[in-house]
């Protein structure tokens, strides 16, 4: 558990800063100081095991549906890291408790710390590569945060998100990778992974996987060609700078590598691509970091260098190498982070980082100069310092590998990288600190507080140590995770002098000759550095970047503008398409019905219908015509179902027609009377092209079906074999309506009864104050039209059929369980009765006389309905069950009425509300409207133009 | 099209016919710019949608399903049941968008249906 | 029978006419049914998934009509999933309408919500065909009304559109069902399952064009490219609550899609075959391309969201075009995220721009009270969204990519690349809104400072979150257990007891 629990403890501790802050920013800082403490501390009583050889492992189940668990383990590559994580975590926050500003968020700052703490430890710590990644992107995100600390800084927006960018996408290259890797092990846990090295080189989903991976090693490292991020983060404060991008997260890369060495390492493929990647990456980053004038980016660069020497040795997949290269992690972290603290107290002393300003800093700073002087000559590689000693490892190796057949290749560019990191260590020394003062913005620089010195002070001490006596401080951790990343037994012999017959003596001698020489030499080297043209990765990201982003936004605002007709175009074809595919591509027997010949009377009326539909086809813009026309199609198809048997349908179809023309023609009232001429011809063109194959398919689908018969038995013989008996009812489609899918029906009613709330609300809404109410009120209904006053005797007619509707409304509803009928029509006549009564005696008068609330109506009909239903539960029946018995009520005939009745009332109920308030509210518009006549009593026009 | 060819001179043709033009021109109108068409369009479109889910349950004369004695043919039920239930909600459909299109030829004053190119 | 089973659907159906009925002028006491109801739905929901749990579907005989004849409910794990996952996030976004005052702004918002729910619920219950087109009638036009709630200019177009297109997908809904029964005669999914699977060779043809009608209505709901194009006007124009709970809706089609596609037209099914599978694999990931365009290149706030939608959208359909039982259990537990993921967004889009005029991206905004708090709750939202570690977006990626590793090079570079796109965006958007607050001219105010209970739902949303990262496990067994019910359909059309009288 202990393992989990260090790994877990910074996210605890993330949430103290912020709440801390209010008690000030010493108790801020030194609560997080202790959470990170009490985390080393108990790495620390995990040592002696681990440097026994053991490893220590803590397993929680999270995910094991997808191999996704909480399994950590501590090893020796382990505890390296995590020991440099919280070790130099804890001077970076000692220091940053001293280099933020006043105004700047330390609560905040220090949150953001502890969470990248606790994402860079689950990352050494892990057991699973699933729960490996999770923290994988956690640093990537905590990073994100802190490098854009300073989120009124546009450049530190921008480093932030090219290196989330970078970083990100590298990570889920790595997701692949990673995923392929445990589809061959079997397995997503480390050890079953690490034990499994033949079985995945031998696998063809080795390279794909190896290369997945790589790229987010090598972009969380700043490898080439993703080194670019690495320079713009330095927008960050220092101690980011000092703690992720030169401590720990850019090593997380390297971790990875080391960390699947034992699977991944010692195929051709790794050695070129690794080792040649850290390569071009060393010398490419020691060189450009010569000639940086901003210290930070100097030493960025020499970072990006550093990296990529450690990458080479890992490359090379032999076991002194990778020893070498644990070896100098452990020097780098220690100077570089040295390095850094001294940059940033360097630039609150003489406020600026351009090297080509500062000087002279030896008087002025004496002890920054000795901290930095140390730190920079160990980079440099000078004995007797640590770098000198790893590196002369490094050069070792080097000189015994050979690269595609030529054994020069590596150790020449590998001391050409060694010289330039010579180089820019000596320009650093030389030019900040020895030369004489330039004239900077007149500050007198002098060295800081203990607070701010005493990290990089401790470090530079460690590096003198480290250089001294190297057996006894570092090997044994050199041991331990050289170790466990070779998976043998390490014992590391590191010594100063290997006497004149080792190469690498006079390598590094050569390069540090040719380094001294270099700076002498820099003035001339800077111009012709200059003058080369050179190709800077960071524009050609942001071209890159610029042009998704306008790509994306076509894609936004170009596809998606709202045309909804070019929309509806492109559904219908696709419908058209993928419905004709579907047949094309199944197996197809024509139907062997007989056809039912046709009387002439039947065409005639067919033909009617066809010129209706032509006619509205060309005449459409007129909106009048238009509508009446509609009204004849919709008169043909009820008789068209009158004709084929359906006389249920047809009383509804016409009910309906009439209703909906009306309710048309009083919104066209309001709105224009014709539709502009605006589509071009060929728009008609594409159009008419769409709808007709529409159409055809449409008409050849319908046919298909009609002449074939159906597969099975239809469930509609049940309901006519069922319906008198069970269902106590003749007309069988009433039956099925109220009863057999009387939920249908339920649902069907909810649905008219929303559709008149929605109305009703958006009455309201154009009537409360606003640009529609304004243009309402403008609107000046056009009147004296002669042909539209409802002569007397229509209104008088109106007034008295309204009781005969009503009688008629009552009587088709009570039959409508035998015969042709029910709630819905009567619901119908009985609001077209009233309807009549609006359209003759107008608006004003109706609405003045108006006894019931519709909104009461359609509420009381829907739980009428619904009541009904749950009656039923009282028989313990189910939802909708019916009984019925029969009545005789004079002078109607004998009908049954069924428990479906009281359902139908509610139908009844719900229809007649629905309608009347839809209508009710395009009366209110047109009282608003300033339609006064048909206040009075009598003789109004009916507002239709 | 307006004319079948003697031999498909069926009902069944003349339905077919008619559910297509009927399909087609409701298209044609849905896709014109101006609200007040599209809604005669998808008015159009729900007829012949009606139309289809009536044949769809084959078509036969005179033999309405109300039961009566002694007759064994009947039209299917079942059919003509759903085509009552899409009536009416399309009904209830049409009426809506009939005032959504009020109200937005009010608040906007213009009946476009396509968005303003860029809000 | 179980009478239960129908409550999700008929405590709506009674609680919103009560509404309008006695208190439609008073938001009081409306606040008070409606919220209580939506309460009252989710513990129902709960109960109901708690027994569905127990085993085999279970089946509500409507009016005591044996299947096929009548309708019938049918209660197994995925419906109560689907009314679990509605009614949770349902009382959120109502309860944020109640604190942000979103519902006075209108008429019968409370009434309307609730038949929102009733439409959803009984999509997810129905075991008929028809009925299921007739309850997607009730969720459109109760959505109708939600979407244009408020009102404005833009808004009304919008609804406008969103009405038109979505009539459209209601005619190509009724084309494709009188097409189904034409061929089989039956309307009982059950019973459809049973006779396309047995369906003479001589009518493949014809339930093929049914089939595939069917898949694109529901791809209209479910906003598949190239029948998306409805999705992002509507929810960038909706009221932020409306166009969270419209997460949901997308979700039906997804849900219609996956009982069609294993009880209907399941793979093994002679006459459709692979052929769902084959039609929903590309059209996912190029929805899922379109979709994490659209958030990078999205010009506000709320059409970034949009976007960010349809993306999820995409991915849970890749998910679902596998149709293996792990290849659905992912889809499942990614359905759950994206939804609270997605509307969580839309709130915190809320929140923004309540405080501001407008929620552009392409221009810095002038700074928010409470800035910091709103910061943080769009970072972890991102996060969710853009599917990033820790949260339970990159756990539902995971799944589908080891779902999907039969065909990886295509599956996997997609949705790896999409996730990239999508985080850039999503840094892109937060920059700008929350980073470069400063640059922007401070002479218009804050407007309304967003209070704290509207803060809290959102967090209610993210907790909800990071539970269903931390309990993964379980939620992945039960989603599971769901997929094996889906694809294991005896039980499911012997529940319906397909011709029996029924047991009173």
């Amino acid at each position: 558990m202990t393992i989990a629990l260090i790994a877990v403890l910074p996210f605890v501790g993330a949430v103290f800063p912020g709440l801390m802050i209010r008690a000030g920013r010493n108790a801020c800082a030194i609560v997080t100081g202790l959470v990170t403490l009490t985390a080393l501390i108990l790495l620390a009583s995990q040592a002696p095991a681990v440097l026994r050889g053991e490893v220590v492992h803590s397993r929680i189940a999270w995910l094991p549906g997808i191999g996704l668990n909480a399994d950590f383990m501590l090893d020796g590559l382990g505890l390296l890291f995590a020991g440099l994580i919280l070790t130099i975590g804890l001077l970076v926050i000692l220091y940053a408790r001293f280099y933020l500003a006043a105004r700047d968020a330390m609560g905040q700052f220090f949150t953001f710390l502890m969470l990248f703490q606790g994402a860079m430890l689950g990352i050494v710590l892990s057991n699973n590569i699933l729960l490996l990644l999770v923290f994988w992107e956690l640093t990537s995100l905590s990073s994100f945060l802190l490098i854009g600390f300073w989120k009124h800084l546009p450049e530190s927006r921008q480093g932030a998100r090219m290196a989330l960018v970078v970083t990100g996408s590298g990570g889920l290259a790595m997701i692949a990778g990673l995923l392929i890797l445990g589809n061959i092990a079997g397995s997503y846990d480390l050890d079953v992974i690490l034990s499994q090295r033949e079985a995945i080189q031998a696998s063809d989903a080795y390279l794909p996987a190896l290369i997945l991976i790589l790229i987010g090693a090598f972009t969380k490292s700043a490898q080439f060609p993703f080194h670019f991020w690495l320079p713009q983060a330095m927008a960050a404060p220092t101690p980011v700078s000092a703690y992720l991008h030169s401590a720990t997260m850019v090593k997380a890369g390297i971790f990875l590598m080391a960390r699947l060495w034992p699977v991944l390492a010692g195929t051709d493929a790794w050695f070129y691509i690794v080792a040649t990647t850290g390569l071009v990456t060393m010398v490419l980053g020691a060189v450009i970091g010569l000639f940086k004038h901003d210290l930070k980016a100097l030493l960025a660069y020499s970072t990006i260098s550093q990296l990529g020497l450690i990458t080479m040795l890992l490359g090379f997949g032999t076991v002194p190498a990778a020893t070498a290269a644990m070896f100098h992690i452990v020097n780098h972290a220690t100077f570089k982070a040295a390095l850094f603290m001294s940059a940033g107290i360097i630039d609150h002393a003489a406020h600026t980082r351009d090297i080509r300003r500062l000087g002279g800093l030896r008087k002025a700073m004496p002890v920054t100069f000795a901290v930095a002087g140390i730190a920079a000559l160990a980079m440099a590689g000078i004995p007797p310092l640590n770098g000198f000693l790893s590196k002369e490892m490094m050069l070792e190796e080097a000189a015994h590998t050979v690269w595609g057949g030529n054994p020069w290749v590596l150790p020449a560019l590998a001391t050409v990288g060694a010289l330039f990191s010579v180089a820019y260590s000596l320009r650093l020394i030389a030019h900040v600190f020895l030369r004489r003062a330039q004239p900077t913005a007149g500050t007198q620089p002098h060295d800081p507080g203990l607070g701010l010195m005493f990290g990089p002070a401790l470090l530079s001490a460690l590096v003198v140590a480290i250089g001294l006596l190297p057996m006894a401080t570092a090997a044994w951790l050199v041991d331990a995770s050289a170790s466990a990343v070779t998976g043998t037994a390490v014992t590391v012999k590191i010594a100063h002098w290997h006497g004149f017959g080792s190469v690498a003596l006079w390598l590094s001698a050569l390069a540090i000759a040719g380094g001294a020489a270099a700076l002498f030499g820099f003035p001339r080297l800077l111009r012709l550095w200059d003058a080369t043209s050179r190709p800077d990765a960071k524009h050609l990201f942001d071209v890159a970047m610029a042009g998704a982003v306008r790509a994306a936004r076509r894609v936004t605002d170009g596809a998606h503008d709202g045309t909804v007709t070019r929309f509806l175009a492109i559904a219908t074809v696709v419908i058209v398409g993928s419905g004709v595919w579907a047949f094309r591509s199944g197996t197809h027997s024509p139907g062997l019905r007989t056809a039912t010949s046709v009387e002439p009377v039947a065409v005639i009326g067919w033909l009617v219908l066809m010129t209706a539909t032509v006619a509205l086809l060309f005449h459409h813009r007129s909106r009048l015509f238009a509508l009446m026309l509609v009204g004849i199609i919709g008169l043909i198809v009820s008789v068209g179902f009158a004709y084929l048997s359906a006389p249920d349908l047809a009383m509804t179809q016409v009910t309906v027609e009439v209703v909906t023309v009306l309710l048309l023609l009083l919104a066209l009232n309001f709105l224009p009377k014709t539709t502009p001429d605006e589509s071009t011809s060929g728009r008609r063109l594409r159009d008419a092209a769409i709808a007709a194959v529409a159409g055809a398919g449409s008409a050849a689908l319908i046919y298909a079906l009609m002449m074939r018969d159906f597969a099975f038995p239809t469930i509609a013989a049940y309901h006519l074999e069922n319906a008198k008996a069970l269902g106590g009812g003749t007309n069988v489609v009433n039956v099925i309506l109220v009863d057999f899918r009387g939920y249908d029906t339920f649902g069907e009613i909810t649905v008219l009864g929303i559709a008149a709330l929605v109305i009703f609300a958006l009455t309201e809404m154009i009537l409360s104050a606003g640009p529609a109410n304004d243009r309402l009120m403008a609107l000046k209904p056009n009147r004296g039209d002669a042909g539209d006053r409802h002569p007397l005797l229509f209104v008088v007619v109106t007034r008295m059929i309204l009781p005969l509707a009503l009688m008629v409304g009552v009587f088709i509803f009570l039959r409508g369980h035998n015969l042709p009928g029910g709630g819905f029509i009567a619901g119908l006549i009985v609001s077209i009765a009233l309807l009549m009564q609006y359209m003759a005696s107008g608006f004003g008068w109706t609405a003045a006389r108006k006894r019931i609330e519709y909104h009461a109506l359609i509420g009381a009909g829907l739980l009428i309905a619904g009541l009904a239903g749950i009656g039923s539960w009282v028989f313990g029946a189910p939802f909708l069950s019916s009984a019925y018995t029969y009545v005789d009520l004079w002078p109607l005939e004998t009908f049954e009425l069924a428990t479906a009745a009281i359902f139908d009332l509610g139908v009844f109920l719900t229809v007649l509300g629905a309608v009347m308030l839809a209508l009710a509210s395009l009366s209110r518009l047109a009282v608003r409207s300033g339609e006064d006549i048909n206040r009075a009593p009598y003789d109004a026009p009916l507002q239709e133009r | 099209m307006t004319r079948p060819c003697r031999k498909g001179d069926t009902v069944e043709a003349l339905i077919a016919l008619a559910v297509g033009l009927m399909t087609a021109a409701g298209i044609y109108l849905m896709l014109r710019q101006r609200t007040f068409p599209v809604i005669l369009g998808l008015a159009l479109l729900s007829y012949a949608v009606n139309l289809f889910i009536f044949a769809s349950g084959r078509l036969l004369r005179n033999a309405p399903p109300i039961l009566t004695p002694g007759v064994t043919a009947y039209s299917d039920p079942l059919t003509q049941a759903l085509v009552l239930t899409a009536i009416v909600i399309s009904f209830a459909m049409t009426a809506l968008i009939v005032i959504m299109a009020l109200g937005a030829w009010l608040e906007t004053g213009d009946d476009r249906i396509d968005m303003d190119p860029d809000p | 029978m179980n009478h239960w089973i129908i409550a999700p659907v008929i405590l709506p159906a009674v609680l919103a006419p009560l509404i309008v009925l006695l208190m439609r002028n008073h938001l009081g006491p409306q606040r008070a049914v409606g919220l209580a109801g939506t309460a009252a739905l989710l513990c129902v929901a709960v109960g109901l998934m708690i027994l569905a749990g127990k085993g085999d579907p279970q089946v509500y005989h409507l009016g005591g009509w044996p299947a096929p004849f009548g309708i019938v409910l049918v209660l197994d794990r995925l419906a109560a999933l689907m009314l679990v996952l509605t009614a949770a996030l349902a009382l959120i976004v109502q309860v944020y309408a109640t604190v942000t005052g979103w519902d006075k702004r209108g008429q019968h918002f409370h009434a309307l919500f609730l038949f929102q729910q009733m439409g959803l619920n009984g999509a997810f219950l129905t075991g008929d065909a028809f009925n299921l087109f007739v309850f997607f009638e009730v969720l459109l036009i109760a959505s109708y009304g939600l979407m244009i709630h408020a009102g404005g200019r833009q808004r009304l177009r919008a609804g406008v559109q969103y009405v038109a297109f979505n009539l459209l997908g209601s005619t190509l809904f009724l084309f494709a069902l009188a097409t189904v029964y034409s061929v089989t005669g039956t309307l009982n999914m059950a019973d459809l399952g049973v006779k396309v699977a047995a369906l003479p060779e001589g009518d493949f043809a014809l339930i093929r064009v049914a089939a595939v009608l069917l898949l694109l209505v529901f791809a209209i709901k479910g906003a598949l490219v190239p029948l998306h194009f409805w999705l992002p006007a509507t929810y960038a124009n909706a009221p932020a609550p409306v166009a969270a709970l419209f997460a949901v809706m997308t979700k039906v089609g997804l849900y219609a899609t996956l009982r069609f596609g294993t009880l209907v037209f399941p793979p093994q099914t002679p006459a459709t075959g692979s052929m769902p599978g084959d039609l929903l694999l590309p059209a996912g990931l190029i929805t899922l391309i379109v979709g994490a365009a659209g958030v990078l290149g999205a010009g506000t706030f709320s059409r970034l969201s949009a976007f960010a939608a349809i993306a999820s959208m995409g991915t849970a359909f890749v998910a679902v075009s596998i149709f293996t039982v792990p290849a659905t259990a992912a889809a499942l537990y990614y359905v759950i995220h994206s939804t609270l993921a997605i509307a969580a967004l839309f709130l915190v889009c809320d929140l923004v721009s309540r405080q501001r005029d407008g929620d552009s991206l392409r221009h810095a905004l002038p700074p928010m009270a409470r800035g910091g708090m709103i910061a943080a709750l769009y970072l972890v939202t991102a996060i969710a969204v853009a599917g990033l570690p820790p949260l339970s977006g990159f756990l539902g990626k995971l799944m589908i990519l080891q779902a999907g590793r039969d065909s990886a090079a295509l599956i996997w570079t997609v949705i790896l690349v999409t996730s990239l796109v999508v985080i850039v965006g999503l840094s892109r958007a937060g920059s700008v809104m929350f980073w470069k607050a400063h640059e922007a001219s401070a002479d218009n105010r804050p407007r309304a400072v967003s209070e704290w209970p509207a803060v809290a739902c959102v967090t209610v949303l993210l907790l909800l979150l990071a539970a269903l990262s931390v309990f993964g496990q379980p939620v992945l067994e039960y989603t599971t257990a769901t997929a094996a019910q889906l694809y294991d359909t005896a039980p499911y059309i012997a529940a319906n007891a397909l011709g029996e009288q029924v047991a009173p």
